[in-house]
């Protein structure tokens, strides 16, 4: 009788503690989960409209080229409306030409004749959403060597 | 305690998963992608994308596919080939290991993967908000002990306790829970974004066994992105006699549109490639490359390359002594199987449909995680949080029901909301607690229902009565009423709330669906019934107030009016939209009240001295409440309150048909709406 007791006690005591730590971990599984919604929260608010504006990017890059081509001022006027538009929401252009080589910021995509390292030429622009990027600028760098 | 983080390694790409509150979870890496690139820069220790885009850059530096030399002898056929195919180094290390080497230092493939794991690490650490230490990380079927062996080293070069690894095909059969089955036979098909696995498994007991391997290391999803490539070039050339592949600034633009055309084309049978300006004429003038690509034009594509997986797939079968009948299980892994043809000639070959999730590409990861969890013990018993399967709400006015806790709630948990009373001076409330999905109380199954009563007498919508459900661990459902304001409460305990067998739950949910629409029908009209009952009731109000002040013919108007809207709304077979446009005439025709009472009370402020602009141009408010704008304030906020239905005063169960006088809270919200537009006008 009296070593039935102990046993129970015995059982009972490892099933608590089992309890225990299951309850603590779903406890600290839910504080966890508090905090990365509160920070995925204002991540969210700052990039809710990168997927949209990826999409927009590639017009606007197809708009920059046909305007390269007919040079057209009421065009011109568009994009710059556009361009004036992307910037009030916080989108900025990683500015390429002529700088290091930085493949946080940029893809390279080709090598040509040039100062080592250098952007020679910037095939897609690069484009940041609130300081992140959102596309990498695609480049061409130098590798050291001249025409 | 620690998590256990489940990592695929892959040789293109690798993901990373955790078990959360019971269930695996992709971890996103700090770019805010569901993988990382298996590339390394290790001089200036670069991992991932970042590595990825520096790559033809710096080609000599930059390490990818470094599985292909993971615990093999520099002797080795694979690595033989391997050599001929990437533009870095690789040596002969100790022992003639296979190594790479980066200016003038070697790397063994065991350090290359550890940075890799490195970064699955940190990111893992950074989603979960916690120390990392220990890890599942899943090799091929085929990989040999040396190899599991320098798997296990990359993963302790990276501070991970390596505490298992696992096979590719086995984590994906885990994913899908295939574990639980017994004696199965299962066939997983892994075509990635390099490579082709082909694995037969055995399960028994919870154990996988593997019967057999085969595959082709050099054939992936990037070899149909190539068909595709040279696809457009050939057309565009035919068109255009401008040959694109020499352009290597078109055919990157090239690459990134056959890449995303693939991938629509998996989903839709037909995708425009769009490419304005690709490139200059002889004439100098731009050239666009805009071409149609079908998913049947796609498939004839690559049909060889799909072919190519059967050979290996019927090897293997060979090799396990079995036949395509003998597979009970066909699991799909790698982002390329999610391309419809693939299914289908899987599913041909194998004569039954494939598991397949809706990302391919991070089973082999969940399944890793999975057994993460189950290592750490979270996965054997996790505690089982129980759902309600079905909604619990009570029944309001015009026997509508109103849901409080949804369905698929997780339990414990409790709600309450305020509801009020639905005439004046009425002295109780009946609650009637509902299970089920329908509109219409009567619909749903009655669980149980009381009255709450000694409500102090009031004019309608005032009394306040909070109602609580609460359902604790065990589905015990607590539902009590408390009259704020007397403080008196009542409640009812019903048992088993969640407890329905599994047909009961999917013969109601079924019920619910196939009577969507009829059931909205009657609600809308319980609606209608509703509006043009209060409609009517504060009219009249109105009426009595002002009505000396009208003159006879307009009054007439509106008593006619209000007469036929209160006969329309207690017949039975009345439209909801009759109903709705008897109620607006009537509220149009006493708009003219409203003048009146503003005419006055302009003249009034006049007198006063306080003049304010008469409200020209502006609507006169919609709802005869708006006059009445202070009362609003003192009613609970409109989202908050509802009227329960007021059992009949003789005490029987039903209620009889609408009489008029009740209000429902869709009107509360109107009148409040509009009590609102009034101050708007006033000032």
């Amino acid at each position: 009788m009296k070593k039935s007791k102990k046993s129970t006690i015995v059982s009972l005591t490892n099933q608590l503690t089992e309890i225990q730590d299951k309850w603590k971990r779903a406890l600290a599984d839910y504080h966890n989960l508090e905090k990365r919604i509160a920070s995925q929260q204002s991540q969210f608010v700052k990039l809710a409209n990168a997927g949209l504006i990826d999409k927009l990017l590639s017009v606007l890059d197809n708009l920059e080229t046909a305007q390269d081509h007919i040079k057209d001022k009421g065009l011109s006027l568009a994009l710059t409306q556009f361009k004036d538009v992307l910037k009030s929401e916080g989108v900025e252009e990683i500015k390429a030409k002529g700088e290091k080589f930085d493949p946080e910021i940029m893809d390279c995509t080709d090598m040509t004749s040039g100062k080592k390292n250098i952007i020679t030429k910037v095939t897609q622009k690069g484009y940041k959403l609130n300081s992140t990027v959102i596309r990498p600028a695609k480049v061409e760098v130098g590798s050291g060597t001249k025409k | 305690m620690s998590k256990i983080i489940g990592i695929d390694l892959g040789t293109t790409n690798s993901v990373v998963a955790v078990m959360e509150g019971g269930s695996p979870k992709v971890i996103p890496t700090a770019e805010g992608r569901n993988l990382i690139p298996s590339v390394v820069e290790p001089a200036k220790n670069l991992v991932g994308d970042v590595a990825k885009r520096q790559m033809i850059l710096n080609p000599k530096n930059t390490i990818y596919s470094i599985k292909r030399l993971m615990g093999r002898r520099i002797s080795d056929k694979q690595v033989e080939k391997t050599k001929t195919m990437v533009p870095y180094e690789i040596v002969a290390g100790k022992d003639n290991i296979a190594s790479v080497k980066v200016e003038n230092k070697t790397y063994t493939p065991q350090e290359i993967s550890a940075k890799i794991l490195q970064k699955a690490k940190t990111d893992a650490e950074a989603y979960l908000g916690d120390k990392v230490e220990k890890a599942v990380i899943t090799v091929p079927a085929y990989f040999d002990d040396s190899q599991r062996q320098a798997t296990k080293q990359a993963g302790e070069i990276a501070g991970l306790k390596v505490e298992r690894i696992i096979n590719e095909p086995t984590a994906a059969s885990l994913a899908y829970g295939l574990d639980k089955k017994k004696n199965e036979t299962i066939a997983v098909y892994d075509l990635g974004g390099g490579t082709f696995d082909i694995s037969i498994l055995e399960i028994g007991d919870g154990v996988f066994e593997v019967k057999s391997t085969n595959g082709d290391t050099f054939l992936g999803g990037d070899d149909f992105d190539h068909k595709i490539i040279e696809w457009i070039v050939a057309q565009f050339k035919t068109e255009n006699g401008i040959d694109l592949s020499l352009d290597k600034q078109a055919l990157q633009r090239i690459r990134d549109a056959a890449e995303k055309a693939k991938t629509e084309l998996s989903s839709s049978t037909e995708t425009e490639i769009n490419q304005p300006f690709i490139t200059q004429g002889k004439d100098g003038n731009p050239l666009h490359l805009t071409i149609k690509l079908t998913r049947s034009k796609l498939e004839e594509l690559v049909d060889d390359l799909i072919q190519k997986t059967i050979g290996p797939v019927k090897a293997a079968l060979k090799d396990a002594k079995l036949k395509t009948s003998d597979i009970n299980e066909v699991i799909l892994v790698g982002g390329q199987t999610r391309m419809p043809k693939i299914q289908k000639t899987v599913k041909d070959f194998f004569g039954k449909e494939s598991h397949k999730g809706v990302n391919p590409d991070e089973v082999v990861a969940v399944g890793a995680a999975i057994q993460g969890g189950v290592l750490m013990g979270d996965v054997k018993d996790v505690l089982l949080l129980d759902v309600t399967p079905l909604t619990l709400g009570l029944e309001t006015l015009g026997g509508v029901r109103t849901p409080l806790i949804e369905r698929n709630t997780t339990v414990p948990t409790s709600k309450s909301q305020i509801f009020s009373t639905a005439s004046d001076n009425q002295p109780q409330v009946e609650i009637n607690v509902l299970q089920g999905e329908r509109e219409m109380a009567a619909d749903n199954k009655s669980l149980g229902r009381f009255i709450l009563d000694g409500i102090a007498p009031a004019p309608r919508g005032m009394p306040q009565v909070e109602v609580t459900f609460d359902i604790d661990a065990n589905g015990i459902l607590n539902v009590t009423a408390k009259d704020k304001g007397t403080g008196k409460e009542q409640k009812i305990t019903i048992k088993n709330a969640t407890n329905l067998t599994e047909e009961e739950v999917e013969k109601m949910k079924a019920d619910a669906t196939s009577h969507a629409e009829e059931d909205k029908k009657k609600k809308s009209l319980v609606d209608a019934k509703n509006q043009a009952n209060s409609v009517s009731f504060e009219l009249e109000k109105q009426l009595k107030e002002h009505g000396d002040k009208l003159d006879a013919v307009e009054k007439k108007k509106i008593e006619d009016n209000l007469k036929n809207l209160k006969n329309l709304a207690a017949k039975d077979n009345v439209s909801a939209e009759d109903l709705q446009k008897a109620t607006q005439t009537t509220l149009e025709s006493a708009q003219k009240i409203g003048e009146i009472v503003y005419k006055q009370q302009q003249t009034e402020a006049a007198k006063s001295g306080k003049g304010t602009e008469p409200a020209k141009g502006t609507e006169p408010a919609k709802g005869p409440e708006s006059t009445k704008a202070p009362e609003s304030a003192k009613t609970p906020p409109a989202g908050d309150k509802k009227d329960v239905k007021t059992p009949p005063p003789a005490g029987t169960k039903t209620a009889p048909p609408k009489p008029p006088g009740k209000e429902s809270s869709a009107k509360d919200k109107k009148a409040k709406d509009s009590a609102e537009e009034g101050e708007v006008v006033k000032e």
